[in-house]
C-alpha cells in the first residue's frame, strides 16, 4: 500500500475522538485493531454546551468499540493549550445517522 | 497493544460497559471472546437516563451491542507485564495465535505504579464507576473504589 | 475495489469530507484503505464557528463508515479512465 493508513503513528499520542453518539473524548492512544477498536488511556470527555464553557469529565482507561468511532484526530498540543476551553460555546455534535 | 488483549487481561476485574442503547452494566468480567462478547458477574444494570437499576447475578452481552468499556487504570500495566514475560521465554509453543506480535518497546514508560502485585484472579476489590449514572444503586455488595488515583469526580461507586 | 483504487489516485489532493453527523472537514488526502477509511492532513472544519470541536486537530483519521460524501477536486476525475475501470470491474476483472 502506498501510504500507511493505520493509526500506528498516533500510538502514545494524545488524540481526540469523535464518537457516533456525538461525544468528544480526548486521551492517549495505547492500542487499536482492524475494526478500529481503540484503547484510550487517561481519557476525558469534553462536554460542549451553549450555556457554559467546555466541561471536562474524567473517564480513565477505556476501550472504545470501532462501530462507535467517527473521527480520530491527532491533538496538536500547542494549538490545544492555546485554546480557551472555558470560553468555547457550541452545541454538542449530533449523533451519526446511518 | 490490542484492545482485545487488554480486555482479556481485565478478566476478574470490575468494569463498566455502556451499550449502544445507552444502558450501562457494572460488573466483574468473567470471560470474553474475540467478538467482544462478554460475561459479567454481580451486575448492576442502569437504564439510559440513569434513574432505574437492576441487579443480576450474571449476564452475557453480545459484543456488537457495546459502545465502550471502562476498565480500571491498573489493568493496562498488567498487559504490559504479560507481554514482557511472554517475550522473555522465547519460543512460545503453540501460542494462541492472536497477533500480539508487535513488540512493546515502550514498556518501561509511564505511570510509575506499583509493580506486579502477583495474583489477579477473582478478587472482589472494587466496582467500576459510572458516568454520573450509577450512583447509589441499592445494596451492591461491598465495593471498594476502583482504580484509585486519577478518577476523581466521575468515579461512581456502588454501595 | 474500484473506489479504493480511485481514492488512491487522489492522494495529495484537497478534498472535503462530509460526515453523517453533518460535520464537514477539509484537508489534504493522505491515505485511504480497503474500508475507505480516510486520513486527512492539514484539516479544517468547514464551519468551525459552529463546530469548534476539532480546532486543535490538524491531522485526522475518518472512519469510512461515517462518511456521507467526499467532495473531489474538479480535476480529480479522469472520466475516460474511470469508465474503463468501471467496465473492467463490471466484467469481474
Amino acid at each position: 500500500m502506498a501510504t500507511d493508513t493505520g493509526l500506528e503513528s498516533l500510538i502514545d499520542q494524545t488524540i481526540s475522538v469523535i464518537t457516533n453518539d456525538g461525544r468528544n473524548i480526548v486521551g492517549v492512544l495505547k492500542g487499536f485493531d482492524q475494526a478500529t477498536n481503540l484503547i484510550l488511556d487517561e481519557s476525558h470527555e469534553r462536554v460542549y454546551s451553549t450555556k457554559a464553557g467546555v466541561e471536562q469529565v474524567v473517564l480513565g482507561l477505556h476501550i472504545i468499540r470501532g462501530d462507535n468511532i467517527g473521527v480520530v484526530g491527532e491533538l496538536d498540543e500547542e494549538l490545544d493549550s492555546n485554546l480557551d476551553l472555558s470560553a468555547l460555546r457550541a452545541h454538542p455534535l449530533k449523533a451519526v445517522q446511518h | 497493544m490490542l484492545p482485545l488483549s487488554l480486555l482479556k487481561t481485565a478478566q476478574g476485574h470490575p468494569m463498566l460497559v455502556e451499550l449502544k442503547n445507552g444502558e450501562t452494566y457494572n460488573g466483574h468480567l468473567v470471560n470474553c471472546d474475540t467478538w467482544m462478547n462478554i460475561h459479567l458477574r454481580e451486575v448492576i444494570c442502569t437504564s439510559k437516563d440513569g434513574d432505574r437499576f437492576w441487579r443480576m447475578p450474571e449476564c452475557y452481552i453480545r459484543g456488537n451491542t457495546i459502545k465502550y468499556l471502562r476498565v480500571p487504570d491498573e489493568v493496562i500495566d498488567k498487559v504490559q507485564e504479560e507481554t514482557v514475560k511472554r517475550s522473555d521465554r522465547k519460543p512460545t509453543i503453540g501460542g494462541r495465535g492472536r497477533g500480539r506480535g508487535r513488540a512493546e518497546d515502550g514498556v518501561g514508560r509511564g505511570r510509575g505504579g506499583e509493580g506486579g502485585r502477583g495474583g489477579r484472579g477473582y478478587q472482589e476489590d472494587g466496582a467500576a464507576g459510572g458516568r454520573g449514572g450509577a450512583r447509589g444503586s441499592g445494596g451492591a455488595r461491598g465495593g471498594g473504589r476502583s482504580g484509585g488515583g486519577r478518577g476523581g469526580a466521575s468515579r461512581g461507586r456502588s454501595q | 475495489m474500484l473506489f479504493f483504487s480511485y481514492f488512491k489516485e487522489l492522494v495529495g489532493k484537497e478534498v472535503i469530507v462530509e460526515l453523517k453527523n453533518d460535520l464537514a472537514i477539509s484537508g489534504i488526502l493522505h491515505s485511504v484503505d480497503q474500508y475507505l477509511n480516510i486520513k486527512l492532513e492539514n484539516t479544517r472544519v468547514v464551519d468551525d464557528t459552529k463546530y469548534p470541536h476539532m480546532l486543535s486537530v490538524k491531522n485526522c483519521f475518518i472512519r469510512g463508515s461515517v462518511v456521507r460524501y467526499v467532495q473531489l477536486p474538479p480535476d480529480g476525475v479522469d472520466v475516460d479512465i474511470l469508465h474503463d475501470a468501471t467496465r473492467r470491474e463490471a466484467r469481474g476483472g
